[in-house]
C-alpha cells in the first residue's frame, strides 16, 4: 500500500484548517456597536428569554406563566432558553458573543459588567421611566452611566438568625457593634451549635468583603484597590480569630449554612430572600420559617452604617431580532403592577417599583417586609462588580483569606497578594 | 528461576515457617481488597441510602449509615418526569452513534498506522494522539463558533461530531495497538490465497479484532454518555443529554433536590453497568492488547 499524503501535503491542510478556524472564529467575535435603544412601538415580533429560572421547579410555572400572557397579548412567541444558574453565565455570554441569541434575558446584578462589556446589550433608558422603580434598583441595573437592566426583583445579602436559638442563648438579635455581636456568638457556642455558618469554602468567601467594608476599607477607591490597608487586614485577622475560637466553622459554603441552618446546627448565616424557601424545604423543623428572621449586620462604631451588598436580578435586552418587543416584555415583566405582586405571592422575591412593595401582598410578608427594612435598606453594589474580571478578582480574594484561616499565611501578607491580584486585573 | 532455586522455594512454602507467612500474605490481600472494595463501593452506597432517604432527614447531623425512614418518592418523582427520558433518549441516541462512528473511523485509521508504513506516519500519530492535549475550554468555544457557521448548533450532530473528535485519538491508539498483536504472517497468508486488502481487513482481520472494536466503542460511548459542558453548550434545550438535563432539572439557584438528583443518576446509570458486565471480558482484553511488546 502506498501513502497518498507527504508531509507536505499534511502541513499544507493543517495550515488550511487552522486558517478556517481563525476566520469562523474572528466571524464570532466581531466587534459589537455602541449601545442604541431597542425599537419599541413597532410591530410585535417573535423573541427568546433567557433565564436560569425556566430550570427550576419552584419558578418555572411562574415565569412561563408570565411569558405565555405576553405572548398571547401581543400575539408573538415567546421561546424560552435556559441553563443551570451555576454555568448561565458562560453560556449566555458565548451565546451572545456567537450571535446565537437576541431578545431578553434574566441576569444576576453582579453578572451586568460581564455581559455589557460584549457591547450588545441595549440601552433600556427610555424604558426605565416612569414606572416607579426604586433608584436601589434601577442603580443595580447600570453599568457604565447606562442603564442596561431592569430590576426584576433586588434585595441584598444579610444576616439571616433563628430566633429560637438566639432567645435560648440569651444572644441580642440586635447586636449594634462588632464586639457586641461577638459577645452574642460567645453565648450561642455555649448552647452547643455553630454560632455562625459564616462563609470559610472558596466558593462563598467573597462574603468577607462586606466585613471588610464593615472594618472601614472601601475596596475600591478613585480606580484602585484598597484591599491590603490596615482594615482589610483587620477585617480578615477578626475572621481568623472568629475562626479560631470556634465561633465559626471549617468549610463551609452557602449550601452548607442553609443546610445547617435548616437543621437547627447553627444559629446565624448570610443569604439573599430567595434563600429561605430552600432552607425550608430541607428542614425537619416545620416551624422554622416563623423563627427565621434578618439582622441588620454590626458596625465597628456606633453610628456607623451597617454594609450589605446587593442582591437580585435584572432583565436585559440582546440587540437583535425581536429586541424591541424583547425590551416591551422586560418593562412589563418588571414593573406592571399585577404580574410583579403575583410574582411576590408565589416565589416570595421582592419586587422593584414602589407600588408593588406598598402592595398588601408585600406587606404582609413579614420576613421580606424586615429583610428590606434591616438589611436592604443600606444595600450597595459590591465596588468590584464594575470590573468584568470580578469573579477573578474575589477568588484571589477568597484564596488568601482561606490561607489566612488555616494558618498559612498571615493577614497582612494574605491581603497585600490579594490587592496586588486586585490591581493586576483592574489595569 | 533455575531448578535450584524452585526447589528450594518449595521447600520454603511447606516449612511451618513458610506456611505462616503464606498466611500473613493471603490475610494481607484480603484485607487489602476489603479495603478496594469498601472504598469502592462507600460512593455508591451512599448515592443509593440518599436517594431512598426523605428530605428532611437527607442532612440530619450526626449522618447515619442506614436510613431509619425510606422513601421512594424520589425514584416515583424521577420515573414520572418526561423531560429525563427525553434527556436518556438523546443520551443513547448521541452516545450509540459517537460509539459507532468513532469504532468505524479509528479502525480503518488504527489499521492502517499499524500495518503500513509511509511517509510521516509517526509524526501523524503523534498529532492525532496531541489533540488531547488541548484544554477543553478551548475547544469547545472554537467548536461553538465553527458549528454556529454551520448551522449545527442545538443538533445532535453537534455532539455526536465533538464526541468522536475527542474519542478517536484514544481510539485509534487503542485499536493499533490491537492490530499491531496480530501477526502479520495471517495477511500475507490471506494475501497468498489470492484476497485484496479490502478483503483482508475485513474477512481476516476485524473478526480477530472484536475484542478491540468492543472496547473502543465502550470506550467512546461512556465518553459521550457521561460529558456535561459540550452537552450543554452545543445541545440546546431540546437535544439535551442526561448530565446537563439532570443538572438543569434538579440543581437551583438557592438549593439542590439530592435524593432526586441521586435516584436519576443511580437508574441513568444503570445502562452503562450493564453494558460493562455484559462485554467487560472484551473490554480488559481489548484495552490491554498491545500494551506490552516482545
Amino acid at each position: 500500500m502506498t501513502l497518498e499524503l507527504s508531509r507536505r501535503d499534511m502541513l499544507r491542510y493543517s495550515a488550511i484548517g487552522a486558517g478556517a478556524l481563525a476566520l469562523f472564529g474572528l466571524a464570532g467575535c466581531a466587534p459589537a456597536g455602541s449601545p442604541a435603544p431597542p425599537p419599541t412601538g413597532s410591530t410585535p415580533t417573535d423573541f427568546a428569554f433567557g433565564s436560569w429560572s425556566l430550570s427550576e421547579d419552584a419558578a418555572k410555572p411562574t415565569v412561563q406563566a408570565a411569558m405565555d400572557a405576553f405572548g398571547s397579548s401581543k400575539k408573538v412567541s415567546v421561546s424560552g432558553v435556559t441553563y443551570p444558574y451555576n454555568d448561565y453565565l458562560n453560556q449566555l455570554t458565548l451565546q451572545v458573543r456567537g450571535g446565537q441569541f437576541s431578545g431578553a434575558a434574566q441576569l444576576d446584578v453582579a453578572w451586568l459588567s460581564a455581559l455589557a462589556a460584549l457591547g450588545k446589550l441595549s440601552d433600556l433608558s427610555s424604558l426605565a421611566q416612569g414606572r416607579g422603580y426604586t433608584s436601589a434598583g434601577l442603580g443595580a441595573g447600570q453599568y457604565d452611566g447606562t442603564q442596561y437592566g431592569l430590576p426584576w426583583t433586588i434585595g441584598a445579602i444579610g444576616l439571616v438568625a433563628n430566633q429560637e436559638l438566639f432567645d435560648k442563648a440569651g444572644a441580642s438579635l440586635t447586636p449594634e457593634t462588632i464586639e457586641e455581636f461577638e459577645d452574642g456568638l460567645r453565648a450561642l457556642k455555649g448552647i452547643g451549635v455553630i454560632p455562625y455558618a459564616a462563609s470559610t469554602k472558596a466558593a462563598q468567601l467573597k462574603d468577607i468583603f462586606v466585613w471588610m467594608q464593615t472594618f472601614g476599607s472601601p475596596i475600591i477607591e478613585d480606580g484602585k484597590t484598597t484591599v491590603g490597608d490596615e482594615a482589610s487586614v483587620k477585617a480578615a485577622e477578626w475572621y481568623k480569630k472568629l475562626y479560631d475560637d470556634g465561633l465559626i466553622a471549617p468549610d463551609v459554603d452557602r449550601a452548607a449554612a442553609r443546610t445547617l441552618f435548616a437543621q437547627g446546627a447553627t444559629a446565624l448565616y448570610d443569604d439573599a430572600p430567595v434563600g429561605k424557601s430552600a432552607v425550608l424545604n430541607q428542614s425537619p423543623d416545620s416551624g422554622l420559617g416563623d423563627k427565621m428572621t434578618s439582622m441588620a449586620r454590626p458596625v465597628l462604631k456606633k453610628g456607623d452604617t451597617p454594609q450589605h451588598v446587593l442582591w437580585g436580578h435584572l432583565v436585559v435586552v440582546v440587540d437583535g431580532e425581536g429586541a424591541g418587543t424583547a425590551a416591551e416584555f422586560a418593562q412589563w415583566l418588571t414593573s406592571d403592577e399585577k404580574q410583579t405582586v403575583s410574582y411576590f405571592e408565589a416565589l416570595g422575591l421582592p419586587p422593584t417599583t414602589d407600588a408593588a412593595l406598598a402592595s398588601d401582598a408585600v406587606a404582609a410578608n413579614t420576613y421580606v417586609s424586615d429583610f428590606t427594612t434591616r438589611v436592604t435598606a443600606t444595600a450597595k453594589p459590591s465596588p468590584l462588580w464594575v470590573y468584568p474580571g470580578y469573579a477573578q478578582m474575589e477568588t484571589a480574594v477568597a484564596e488568601q483569606v482561606q490561607a489566612v484561616l488555616i494558618g498559612q499565611s498571615s493577614a497582612s501578607d494574605a491581603m497585600k497578594a490579594a490587592g496586588s491580584t486586585i490591581s493586576g486585573l483592574i489595569r | 528461576m533455575t531448578a535450584l532455586d524452585a526447589r528450594a522455594l518449595a521447600s520454603a512454602s511447606t516449612t511451618p515457617r513458610g506456611i505462616r507467612r503464606r498466611g500473613r500474605v493471603r490475610w494481607g490481600m484480603w484485607i487489602t481488597l476489603v479495603i478496594i472494595a469498601l472504598f469502592t463501593f462507600a460512593p455508591i452506597y451512599w448515592l443509593l441510602v440518599t436517594s431512598i432517604t426523605p428530605d428532611a432527614l437527607v442532612f440530619r447531623f450526626p449522618p447515619t449509615l442506614w436510613p431509619s425512614e425510606i422513601t421512594l418518592d424520589h425514584y416515583a418523582e424521577v420515573l414520572g418526569n418526561p423531560a429525563i427520558f427525553g434527556y436518556l433518549r438523546n443520551s443513547v441516541i448521541v452516545s450509540v452513534i459517537t460509539a459507532i462512528l468513532s469504532v468505524v473511523v479509528s479502525m480503518y485509521m488504527g489499521y492502517a498506522f499499524s500495518k503500513y508504513r509511509f511517509a510521516g506516519r509517526k509524526s501523524l500519530m503523534y498529532f492525532v494522539l496531541s489533540s488531547q492535549m488541548f484544554p477543553q475550554a478551548l475547544l469547545l468555544v472554537t467548536l461553538y463558533l465553527v458549528f454556529a457557521q454551520f448551522g449545527l448548533l442545538n443538533t445532535y450532530l453537534a455532539l455526536i461530531i465533538s464526541f468522536t473528535t475527542f474519542t478517536l485519538p484514544l481510539c485509534v491508539w487503542m485499536l493499533k495497538g490491537f492490530f499491531d498483536a496480530l501477526p502479520d504472517d495471517l495477511i500475507e497468508a490471506a494475501r497468498i490465497d489470492g484476497a485484496g486488502p479490502w478483503r483482508i481487513f475485513h474477512s481476516v482481520i476485524l473478526p480477530l479484532a472484536a475484542p478491540g472494536l468492543v472496547a473502543a466503542g465502550l470506550f467512546a460511548f461512556v465518553r459521550g454518555w457521561n460529558d456535561f459542558i459540550f452537552a450543554l453548550t452545543l445541545a440546546g434545550p431540546d437535544k439535551q443529554t442526561l448530565p446537563p438535563g439532570l443538572v438543569n432539572t434538579f440543581i437551583s439557584e438557592a438549593s439542590t433536590s439530592w435524593p432526586a438528583l441521586m435516584a436519576a443518576s443511580l437508574l441513568v446509570s444503570v445502562p452503562v453497568c450493564v453494558a460493562f458486565i455484559m462485554l467487560q471480558r472484551f473490554l480488559v482484553g481489548g484495552i490491554t492488547a498491545g500494551a506490552v511488546k516482545g
